[in-house]
């Protein structure tokens, strides 16, 4: 199976002040298309700047990632916000710990936001097949305010899947709902991972959602740990 | 200044715009309705007309109870009839309303400050033009018409000028027998105005 | 989904807001427009009075303001007038096309209202007169052909307020002398209504004025320098002269100083109302911190988001500009109402005209100022990372 994201050396650095913080320390890792990946470790480990720069949601300091061979991040290159919106809506979807539902929007609307800015040539996505998946069939009418936590987190999930994306992020998706709802994104996950073939990085600090990945990766300082 | 002395004299020299387009208004309502009604804290003011309160077959009634037709270029049925209902506290204690009525040599403007059951309180010719206007708007002839209504005024025939014998009309005799014409287009004006106000408020009353 | 949809249904997410900025505008626009309206109208009007005058030159007794008042107010006695025999003198310049001689009387009838009032009368040429008021129409017969007849022409409402039909007489009080009606005019909505129109010849004669005037109308020749011909006209002894291009500019004059400061409200309403549009977006951009970066995460690029809120701005703008316009077409006859009560003078006709190229100017200038306005939450939003969202969020 092909690589599709290879890092290399990623680091990143913040500064506060003259002091610099290393979020991340030298992480290289490899992923497979249709892979189900999942980051673990304690806070401030470092999890989300990786997923973050794996996302291209930010630059690293340095290190080079390739993206399905092309490389997209090398030494002393800083991608812009408008090249790096490029990346992102031909390749990754992302669900995050809120939802962001428009509320004045049904759940039809909202899975089909992404459409009003970007929609990727020749795509057929069958919305009414995403929904049924989903379990929101019947609430594509309904308003964000009427609907469950774990409703609102699966449309969030639609709408990141409504361009086809190649591979998922997901950032504490369950932070926000309880075990029966997190067991529900859970299966959806996993669902979507197996159906469509979508590869999903996943951060978490649910063990029990995280064994439900393929391989987990522990973060400790920056660095992987396993 | 001798700009601003031009404007005043443009402003000035040309004839003003001549009062209210067609209704028959007050010259000072304020000022007259606390003449007539001096117990008055207050007035209305409705504009009606015969078009907006019943059209065509008001108009028939109206010129059947007068006997006589509406005539000429301004007696019309979208005249807007000027109504003040006088107030005093929350009392409606009166109205006053005027017609205009043509006479021989101009427009008499036909007054009646009305009790709120209809009775006469004081007829009123804001305006008359005719060679006897000062007898016809004596105070002495203005007064025999305090208390009539318009009971009073069925049996008078308009066009002919007569009373019926006996009929407290009968005794109001014309103050100036030369001005006759202008007599009668006055006591066509009283009746018209009391027919006009009974449709307008007194017969919806009963 | 279209972007402008998302615009139009986010602007409901805070009703009474919207509502509120959206009456703000509303509130400013109908300033604005009532009162390009009333500049516009009032311009008209007066142009309108000005040129149905029939003269562009008047030519009175020196000192005719005071008497001209004093003719309202004592019926002519005391009037100053001018000699009959000038008019040759006037129409022989060559800048005059011709000359139509008035005679302006009043008289107190005892009989009008409870303690008498003024009934007034003008005196012209029927030769020329008619000429000089060529857009005078009749609604009944037509002018006096003889100069000495008694005969009258009646503006129409004076007409009505007579009750006067062709062939009615007329009483001119105290002198007693009969006249009868020959035509009635049309409305013009000019002080022609109000007046009822006599031989010149008549009124000199019944009241006791032969061989006087009180002015004369002089129509100037189309080339003529007008300026130069009323300083000519100076040189004749103890007249006043008004040209209507200089009472209009007078007048125009006096009134600009209060339509600068009617300006400038309107101006300060407009900018509160931008401020309040720029609040309100701005609001929204901070209270949408961290949807805006999801929507960049989405797919969305920074001119996207940018037009997304810049969009927002246009609906309330539009909205309440559009609501605003409405407010100063429905409400233009209070507007003039009001403006007549509080002026000291006010041409007749429409004071306040708005038609719909004003209107739409005055949507599309509120909203232009609003999309202005717009242009820093727009930018504020576009600049939005989803990383700084996310960030936000972490926190």
């Amino acid at each position: 199976m092909d690589n599709i994201l290879e890092a290399r050396d990623l680091r990143k650095l913040y500064h506060r002040g003259s002091e610099e913080i290393p979020a991340l320390d030298g992480v290289s890792l490899d992923i497979k298309k249709g892979e189900f990946v999942s980051f673990v470790g304690p806070s401030g480990s470092g999890k989300t700047t990786l997923l973050n720069i794996l996302g291209c949601l930010d630059n690293p300091s340095s290190g080079t990632l390739r993206l399905a061979g092309q490389e997209i991040f090398a030494a002393g290159r800083m991608l812009s916000e408008t090249e790096l919106t490029r990346i992102r809506r031909r390749v990754f979807g992302y669900v995050f710990q809120r939802f962001h539902l428009v509320p004045t929007l049904t759940v039809l609307e909202n899975v089909l936001l992404p459409f009003a800015f970007y929609r990727k040539a020749g795509l057929t996505t069958d919305v009414e097949r995403l929904l049924a998946d989903l379990g929101l069939a019947k609430r594509r009418g309904h308003l964000p305010g009427q609907l469950s936590g774990g409703e609102m987190q699966r449309v969030a999930v639609a709408r990141a899947l409504v361009n086809d994306p190649e591979i998922l992020l997901a950032d504490e998706p369950t932070g926000n709902l309880d075990s029966k709802r997190t067991d529900e994104i859970k299966e959806v996950l996993l669902e979507m991972n197996r159906k469509r073939n979508v590869t999903i990085l996943l951060v978490t600090h649910n063990p029990t959602l995280a064994r439900t990945a393929q391989r987990t990766m522990e973060l400790q300082d920056g660095r992987l740990v396993c | 200044m001798r700009k601003l002395a031009a404007v005043i004299a443009i402003l000035l020299i040309l004839p003003g715009p001549a009062g209210a387009a067609v209704g028959c208004d007050l010259n000072d309502p304020d000022r007259d309705v606390a003449r007539l009604f001096p117990e008055s804290t207050g007035y209305k003011t409705d504009y009606i007309s015969i078009k907006s309160r019943g059209g065509e077959p008001l108009l028939r009634r109206v010129e059947q109870r007068l006997g006589d037709k509406f005539q000429g270029l301004y007696e019309t049925s979208d005249v807007p009839y000027t109504v003040y209902s006088i107030i005093k506290g929350k009392e409606l204690i009166g109205y006053i309303h005027g017609v205009n009525q043509k006479g021989v040599y101009g427009g008499i403007q036909v007054f009646l400050a009305l009790e709120s059951d209809g009775r006469i309180r004081l007829l009123y010719f804001q305006k008359l033009t005719s060679r006897h206007a000062k007898d016809l708007r004596a105070a002495e002839f203005e007064q025999q018409f305090k208390g009539l209504d318009l009971k009073d005024f069925s049996s008078y025939d308009v066009v002919a000028g007569r009373a019926p014998e006996g009929s407290r009309l009968a005794t109001i005799k014309n103050p100036a027998p030369a001005a006759e014409k202008d007599f009668r287009a006055a006591l066509r004006g009283v009746k018209k105005n009391l027919i006009l106000m009974d449709e307008f408020f007194f017969r919806k009353a009963k | 989904m279209k972007i402008y949809l998302i615009a139009y249904k986010n602007l409901l997410r805070k009703k009474t807001r919207t509502v509120l900025t959206v009456l703000g505008i509303a509130l400013s626009s109908w300033v604005l427009a009532s009162l390009l309206g009333f500049n516009k109208g009032y311009e008209g009007a007066l142009n309108h009075d000005i040129d149905n005058m029939g003269f562009q030159v008047l030519l009175t007794a020196k000192g005719c303001p005071y008497e001209a008042a004093t003719l309202m107010l004592k019926g002519g006695t005391g009037l100053r007038y001018l000699k009959e025999s000038m008019v040759q003198g006037v129409a022989e310049d060559h800048d005059v096309a011709a000359v139509t001689p008035m005679l302006m009387q009043a008289i107190f009838d005892p009989n009008k209202g409870e303690s008498g009032g003024m009934s007034g009368y003008l005196g012209v040429d029927p030769a020329t007169f008619p000429q000089s008021k060529g857009f005078l129409e009749f609604k009944k017969g037509g002018w006096f052909k003889d100069p000495d007849a008694r005969e009258a022409v009646m503006g129409y409402e004076a007409a009505e307020l007579e009750q006067r039909d062709t062939g009615d007489k007329l009483l001119i009080p105290e002198k007693n002398v009969e006249i009868t009606v020959v035509g009635i005019l049309k409305r013009t909505g000019t002080q022609d209504d109000g007046t009822i129109f006599l031989p010149f010849r008549t009124v000199q004669e019944v009241f006791g004025r032969k061989g006087l005037l009180t002015g004369m109308g002089i129509t100037v020749r189309k080339d003529a320098d007008i300026d130069k011909f009323t300083e000519r006209l100076y040189d004749l002894p103890d007249v006043q002269v008004v040209s209507m291009a200089q009472v209009k500019s007078t007048i125009m004059s006096l009134l600009s100083s209060a339509k600068v400061m009617v300006f400038s409200i309107a101006l300060i309403a407009i900018i509160i109302a931008m401020v309040g549009v720029i609040n309100t977006i701005l609001m929204s951009v901070f209270e949408r911190f961290q949807e805006l970066g999801i929507l960049k995460s989405m797919g969305a690029m920074p001119s996207d988001v940018f037009k997304l809120v810049w969009a927002e701005t246009m609906f309330l703008c539009l909205a309440g500009s559009s609501l605003g316009v409405l407010l100063a077409l429905g409400l233009a006859r209070t507007t003039e109402l009001l403006v007549r009560r509080l002026l000291p003078y006010a041409p007749n006709g429409g004071l306040v005209q708005i038609d719909w190229r004003l209107a739409v100017g005055t949507v599309a200038a509120v909203t232009g100022a609003g999309l202005i306005s717009g242009l820093y939450p727009a930018w504020r939003a576009a600049r939005v990372r989803p990383l700084d969202s996310i960030r936000n969020e972490a926190e």
